[in-house]
């Protein structure tokens, strides 16, 4: 009696032990050899005092690792696109002279609303929300 | 429930019928190809029918009143009149208002100043006329993906002529273009990634004003989307240099119907095109080999440092920042291909020191991330010893207090 009871607890010890093992051996295998991250999921992104942005200018602000160029078109309205030319992937800026978005390398135009005006890129920029919450103005990706 | 005066009234409506068409009942009877075809073409369904463009009566059910000459019935369309029997609605903006107010109505007129409008003028009726491009009766419009002028099909379409050496014999002009234009990046564009903006036929010859861009005009015609570079063309000592040899100004590297993607190979190396005017040992070949020399490097430099961040982010470490200014440098060396066209290494050598002082940034910044990764690898499987080696501890001291205490020695004799 005795003898089986000794059994049952060592097995329990042992089982306990090896799934012990195994739960803290399976994190830092995952650790050592994690699996690939393409980007990272971001889905909203200050960017920045309202005032820090005067009105007919843009910047670009980090989204994750991509760059989106945000616009203050007036006083009150704000754009955000991608700021990757859908080209060859230069970064675009804003013009102010000309009110429209420009990318430096192939001399590519779009207008506000991401649309291509002119020059070889092949389609109209992917477009973000920017809205003012409070004195910040927030980017976020289209549903 | 409907009262019965009001049933009345609803008997009493017109019925809308659609319009009477005796040639495409009869022709459709007769099995007609055209007929047939004539369900799938843009004018049927805006109302037009046959006698539209063959005259004749639409209303009249007896054949021959129905394909009277007294009635305007012209039959079988000649070729030579096509262009002038298409105009007659295509020209007429007021006509034209009512079905597309946004479509152009100068397409006769640029026909005309055309290769092929001229020469069907002089009496050529195997040149390219409208239904030769756009089909006939079943004539699609131009953003239907099954239209022949389709920007997907406009190639096949031209090519259906142009790369037909029996019918092109007598005009004495090649038939490869299309074969070439099929090697080159533009067709890889359009057909592979199905960009519609992208150059083909109509986009350097015109459409209806279909004629061969001139030696002058070649360098502003791929300026249309190449702009900057014709702007640096424009103002390199190569414009005026290939004008007075009578060369046409892009064409003369890039070639025109097969422009492959352009690489530093053609400034230096076996495939050089430069070495086709300059020799190697010349200022300019020179400076060719100087400017390819730094377009490589910093292209390996970049390749370099893309390999170290990539590596750090599937390590799972923060390189957003570094990946970030990785993409100007890519933007840089996309600028210095560009700035090429300049024909001046101090133009290209600006871009690529700042290319690569990116480049060099990048790479220290993905390097310092791996650091920091094997740093905290290193921790880990300190950590991981240490707990291991006090789990062995413990399972030892438990096995020493299960294990019998052993009889001391003689304990048994006495």
């Amino acid at each position: 009696m005795i003898t089986e009871r000794r059994n049952l607890i060592r097995t329990l010890l042992g089982g306990g032990f090896v799934a012990s093992l195994a739960a803290f051996l399976y994190p830092v295998i995952r650790f050592m050899n994690p699996p690939s991250v393409s980007e990272a999921s971001v889905n909203e992104v200050p960017g920045g005092k309202i005032q820090d942005l005067k009105p007919n200018s843009g910047k670009i602000v980090k989204f994750g690792n991509r760059p989106v160029l945000l616009v203050r078109v007036s006083e009150t309205e704000w754009r955000a696109f991608s700021a990757v030319c859908t080209h060859l992937n230069c970064t675009v800026q804003y013009q102010e002279q000309r009110r429209q978005i420009w990318c430096a390398c192939h001399n590519g135009f779009y207008d506000l609303n991401g649309n291509v005006v002119s020059g070889p890129p092949p389609k109209a920029l992917d477009e973000y929300v920017a809205r003012v919450r409070g004195d910040e103005v927030v980017i976020s990706r289209r549903a | 429930m409907i009262r019965r005066p009001a049933l009345l009234l609803l008997f009493l409506l017109p019925v809308a019928a659609p319009a009477k068409d005796s040639c495409v009942e009869c022709h459709t009877a007769m099995e007609s190809a055209p007929a047939l075809k004539f369900s799938k073409d843009v004018h049927q369904r805006r109302g037009f029918s046959c006698a539209d463009c063959h005259g004749g009566d639409r209303n009249a059910d007896d054949q021959d009143a129905a394909m009277s000459k007294a009635k305007g019935f012209r039959g079988k369309i000649a070729r030579a009149a096509v262009p002038q029997l298409c105009a007659h609605c295509h020209s007429d903006a007021n006509l034209m208002h009512k079905y597309m107010p946004q479509q152009r109505v100068d397409q006769y007129e640029l026909y005309q100043t055309s290769v092929h409008g001229k020469r069907i003028a002089s009496g050529d009726g195997a040149v390219a006329n409208c239904v030769d491009c756009h089909s006939v009766h079943d004539i699609r419009e131009v953003k239907d993906p099954q239209s022949p002028v389709h920007p997907l099909r406009l190639p096949e379409t031209c090519a259906r002529c142009h790369a037909d050496a029996a019918h092109m014999a007598k005009y004495k002009i090649p038939t490869n273009q299309f074969e070439e234009y099929r090697k080159s990046v533009h067709w890889a564009a359009l057909a592979q990634r199905g960009d519609l903006s992208a150059p083909s036929c109509a986009s350097c010859h015109g459409n209806h004003g279909a004629t061969p861009p001139q030696v002058s005009s070649v360098a502003a015609v791929c300026g249309n989307c190449h702009a900057l570079v014709e702007d640096l063309y424009s103002k390199s000592p190569h414009q005026p240099a290939f004008a007075a040899m009578g060369a046409a100004g892009c064409v003369t590297c890039h070639g025109n119907h097969g422009v492959r993607l352009p690489s530093s190979a053609m400034l230096a190396g076996d495939k050089s095109v430069c070495a086709q005017c300059h020799t190697a040992d010349s200022p300019e070949g020179k400076a060719a080999v100087e400017m390819a020399g730094m377009i490589n490097g910093l292209n390996a430099a970049l390749k370099n440092s893309d390999q170290v961040l990539r590596q750090a982010a599937s390590s799972g470490m923060e390189v957003s920042e570094a990946m970030l200014r990785q993409q100007e440098a890519h933007a840089t060396l996309v600028k210095a291909r560009v700035a090429v066209h300049a024909f001046r290494v101090t133009a290209v050598s600006q871009l690529a020191q700042s290319g690569l002082a990116a480049a060099a940034e990048t790479r220290r910044a993905g390097e310092n991330a791996l650091k920091e990764r094997d740093y905290r690898r290193m921790g880990l499987g300190v950590a991981l010893l240490a707990i291991l080696a006090t789990m062995a501890g413990l399972w030892l001291a438990l096995r020493a207090i299960e294990r019998p205490p052993q009889a001391p020695a003689g304990a048994g004799r006495r």
